[in-house]
């Protein structure tokens, strides 16, 4: 399409658009001047960089996927102190990665402005936790941003570059799933040019600015930090995007912040009583400002909390009220009125609301009802991998080689990316909580049920070093890894089961890209975020390097020789890396690196018997007919990778020219 | 009307969230004001996709509130079902494709595809009026099956829920979808249009 780098680059004051919050964070950076801006991948953050490296080479400046969020950070922030203006952006947990630096950086601060974009995740769309990551800005004491729509997305980035140069402290601006994933209206503003020139004074407006060790040292630095804070509360109290509605005789006052304050706003028309509530929107969640907020406190009786995420905002009223307004009631996350867990939308707001306004909502019990009926006709539709994706070939492998040379109970460790589906379960299948006082082996029926173990980016070749150490034998150790993770998060880990003699079986499923969060180029790919050539790093060659005895490559279209390979590496009792290497094969397909139609896949019904066994492939083009017992293909779906035929021991799946 | 709440629903590769971007951008350029939330999986096609749509004055949020759907738009049928029960307004509206994509839980025989029947009784139910269209066929027509989700917008706005003309929808379709595929979606927005002029 193109459209988006043609209006998103254009200098067009005044013009009204549709942008995705995360472009309209963009836009922002790109208003505000931004000359580097790094990242790495993450949903539901992915498309500040996306849009940013749309742009760079068009406006003049430096846009990167970084091998994790940690170099992100330090790559802008480097940028920061010399002067010009930097921007990192990250998911959730993207941030548990950069908090060495971020906790120090604000000892110095950054003399160009910087910003530290973020998109958590309520409700784990897409993510392993659902952390709130404004608590970051609480521990690293600077001033966060929230946005409750794509304008304010956009305009509080670009501000958010100015108040940063203005307190010379790096600014958190935090979005959540539906700010970054929802679009809206957006008015553009004029575009500042990247045309600042880097400088370097070692010790401006401070003697060893940009080291926290050089004297006065870390205290009087932290010192500093404090001396900043009253700022902080002056600039919190200013931002346009507050709102103050006090409402005469209110009893019920309404405090809220980013998106839960465009639910609330919903809800109160839903409910009909904007005119009876008061209420307050903070463009600011950390610090909140104090004096906006004693208004609000000492206008009525009660306060509801409405955030999204934990009690930020709350804690801080609390502790404030019991200074200004120690009468008030103060209702949210600690007495029930809003949920403990997952995301806030326009209808929780609403039961928050009327809840503590002492109204009843009506129910209509039939519906009710009638909906009950009418969900059991609603089939699941379980995500799964594509088909004749490589890491079903992987997968399939891992499960013959465990089967014949995987002692009694193996455990396989997972990582984060598509294959992480390998966890998934199959069709909303529940188990029961078991409580074996010994090693307890379960069947794998499908590739969905492989991953034992599952948490973080990198978390599983550690585990798997742990269980070595801790003397386990009843079954062979196994970690898998794709090839994004393997740069972001493994090579420490297998510096460490090298250095420290670990045990067990390590499996690259390298398909050249960053592939869950949206195909983002990584150091084996070979183009940059920019679309520039880039070197391609070899992942073998890495770990041979590193010192790893047994390392081998293989494709994972080849089923037995992919299975083989995995059963050398266990039978070697050595640490073994197995790269199990093919591209992508959505990214194949749309980059006509792979032509599917040459050929049709079929089932040749005669010779079908029935046994499954293609399903348990796990391949999303497969079917199979309950009442006549034979498997079949969807010829839409599938991609003729030929890799259930492999799996078809009764030759029942034909290859035909078409 | 003052608002229009607006679900679009398929499956991932249908294309139902680039119609709803389509939606919104028309009515941005019809001078109103636009939200658009969003669900679906990761990068993989297959997956359910649900796009909420709010157009009007007073809209805040991205997302339609339960039994707020003024019309939803099904690329898919069983996914404009799982959105109905859950968001369909009393007196609302239903378009569905009726061509369905399954499952692979259907697929492999671990769960149950409803039958038209089924879910037009349900949409009744619901107390939803409902429209059918074979989208998938008249995209063939079209001459790409890929615009389906513009047969269905082209069905949309022959219902006349838009609070815009259909000629800006048109426009905005045009300057969004890939310039190869251009005359392929103009002729499925006028096969979905006269499809329910019938
Ligand atoms: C710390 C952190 N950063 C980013 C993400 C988002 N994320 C999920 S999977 C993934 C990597 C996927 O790439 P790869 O390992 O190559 O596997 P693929 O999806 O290609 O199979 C990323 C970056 C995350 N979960 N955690």
């Amino acid at each position: 399409m193109g459209k988006l780098t043609d209006f998103i680059t254009q200098d067009a004051p005044g013009k009204r658009v549709l942008l995705m919050g995360n472009q309209a964070i963009a836009r922002g950076a790109i208003e505000a001047g931004v000359q580097v801006a790094a990242s790495y991948p993450g949903t539901p953050a992915s498309e500040i960089l996306e849009t940013l490296a749309d742009a760079a080479q068009k406006l003049g400046f430096h846009a990167e996927w970084s091998t994790n969020e940690k170099v992100a950070f330090e790559v802008a922030a480097g940028a920061a102190i010399t002067g010009v203006r930097a921007i990192t952006s990250m998911k959730n947990a993207g941030l548990n990665w950069v908090m060495d630096m971020f906790m120090t950086l604000v000892y110095g601060g950054v003399r160009g402005g910087f910003v530290i974009a973020v998109a958590d995740d309520p409700d784990a769309h897409y993510s392993s936790n659902e952390q709130d990551t404004r608590f970051a800005a609480f521990y690293g004491e600077i001033p966060c941003l929230e946005p409750s729509n794509a304008q304010e997305a956009k305009d509080m980035c670009k501000y958010a570059f100015e108040l940063s140069e203005q307190l010379e402290l790096p600014v958190f601006l935090r979005s959540v799933t539906r700010i970054s994933h929802a679009s809206g209206d957006v008015e553009l503003g004029p575009i500042k040019a990247p045309e600042r020139r880097p400088v370097f004074d070692k010790h401006w407006r401070m003697a060893w600015r940009w080291n926290v060790y050089g004297p006065p040292g870390p205290v009087e630095k932290h010192r500093w930090l404090h001396s900043k804070q009253a700022e902080i509360e002056q600039a919190v109290e200013k931002l346009p995007w507050n709102e103050l509605k006090l409402v005469e005789g209110a009893e019920l006052g309404i405090i809220a912040s980013g998106i839960a304050a465009s639910f609330a706003k919903d809800a109160l028309r839903l409910l009909g009583v904007e005119d009876k509530v008061a209420f307050l929107k903070l463009a600011a969640p950390v610090p909140v400002a104090k004096q906006l907020t004693s208004k609000l406190l000492k206008s009525v009786k009660r306060v509801l909390v409405v955030e999204e995420g934990e009690p930020v905002i709350e804690l801080q009223v609390k502790a404030l009220a019991k200074d200004v307004a120690p009468g008030v009631e103060l209702l949210g996350r600690f007495t029930g009125h809003v949920p403990r867990v997952g995301e806030l939308n326009p209808d929780i707001a609403k039961q928050s609301i009327a809840k503590a306004l002492g109204m009843e909502l009506e129910k209509d019990e039939e519906r009710e009802k009638i909906k009950e009926e009418i969900q059991k006709l609603v089939a699941p539709r379980s995500s799964t991998l594509c088909a004749g994706c490589p890491h079903l070939g992987t997968y399939w492998a891992l499960k013959q080689a465990l089967k014949r040379v995987g002692g009694k109970v193996p455990i396989v460790n997972g990582d984060i990316g598509c294959y992480e589906q390998g966890g998934y379960g199959i069709a909303g299948k529940r188990y029961e909580p078991s409580d074996s006082s010994e090693s307890k082996a379960y069947p794998i029926q499908a590739p969905y049920e492989t991953l034992d173990t599952n948490y973080i980016m990198g978390g599983g070749i550690g585990l798997m070093q742990g269980q070595h150490h801790a003397g386990y034998k009843d079954g062979a150790l196994v970690a898998v890894a794709g090839d994004s993770t393997y740069f972001h998060a493994c090579l420490p880990a297998i510096v460490n089961a090298v250095y420290n003699k670990a045990k067990g079986v390590f499996v690259v499923m390298d398909n050249h890209w960053t592939a869950m969060t949206g195909h983002q180029p990584d150091p084996c790919t070979g183009v940059t975020a920019t679309g520039e050539e880039a070197a391609k790093l070899s992942i073998e060659g890495i770990a041979q390097a590193i010192g790893v005895e047994f390392v081998e490559v293989t494709d994972p279209y080849d089923l037995k020789a992919t299975q083989q390979t995995i059963e050398r590496a266990i039978q070697s009792g050595k640490f073994a890396i197995v790269v199990s290497r093919r591209v992508c094969t959505l990214q194949a397909l749309r980059l006509k690196q792979y032509k599917p139609r040459a050929k049709q896949t079929r089932v040749n019904e005669e010779k079908c018997t029935g046994c499954m066994l293609c399903v348990s492939f796990g391949c999303p083009a497969t079917t199979f007919d309950t009442e006549r017992k034979k498997a079949g293909i969807d010829p839409i779906l599938c991609v003729n990778c030929g890799m259930c035929k492999q799996v078809c021991p009764f030759g029942a799946i034909e290859e035909v020219k078409e | 009307m003052s608002e229009l709440n607006l679900i679009i629903a398929g499956v991932g590769g249908q294309g139902s969230i680039l119609a709803s971007h389509i939606v919104a951008i028309a009515a941005i350029k019809a001078g109103l004001r636009a939200r658009v939330g969003e669900t679906f999986g990761a990068a993989m096609r297959g997956g359910a996709v649900a796009s909420h749509v709010r157009i009007g004055k007073t809209v805040e949020g991205p997302l339609v509130p339960c039994d707020g759907a003024d019309v939803i738009v099904a690329v898919e049928p069983l996914e404009g079902l799982r959105n109905a029960v859950k968001f369909l307004k009393p007196g609302g509206l239903v378009i569905t494709n009726i061509h369905p994509w399954y499952p692979m839980d259907v697929n492999i025989g671990r769960a149950r595809y409803p039958s038209m029947e089924e879910i037009e009784q349900a949409i009744s139910k619901l107390k939803g009026k409902l429209i059918k269209l074979d989208a998938t066929k008249l995209a063939q027509e079209a001459g790409n099956v890929r615009t389906a989700n513009t047969v269905m917008l082209g069905a949309l706005a022959a219902t006349g829920k838009l609070p815009f003309p259909a000629e800006v929808l048109k426009e905005a379709i045009k300057e969004n979808v890939p310039p190869k595929t251009i005359d392929a979606n103009a002729r499925a927005f006028e096969l979905g249009m006269k499809a329910l002029s019938k």
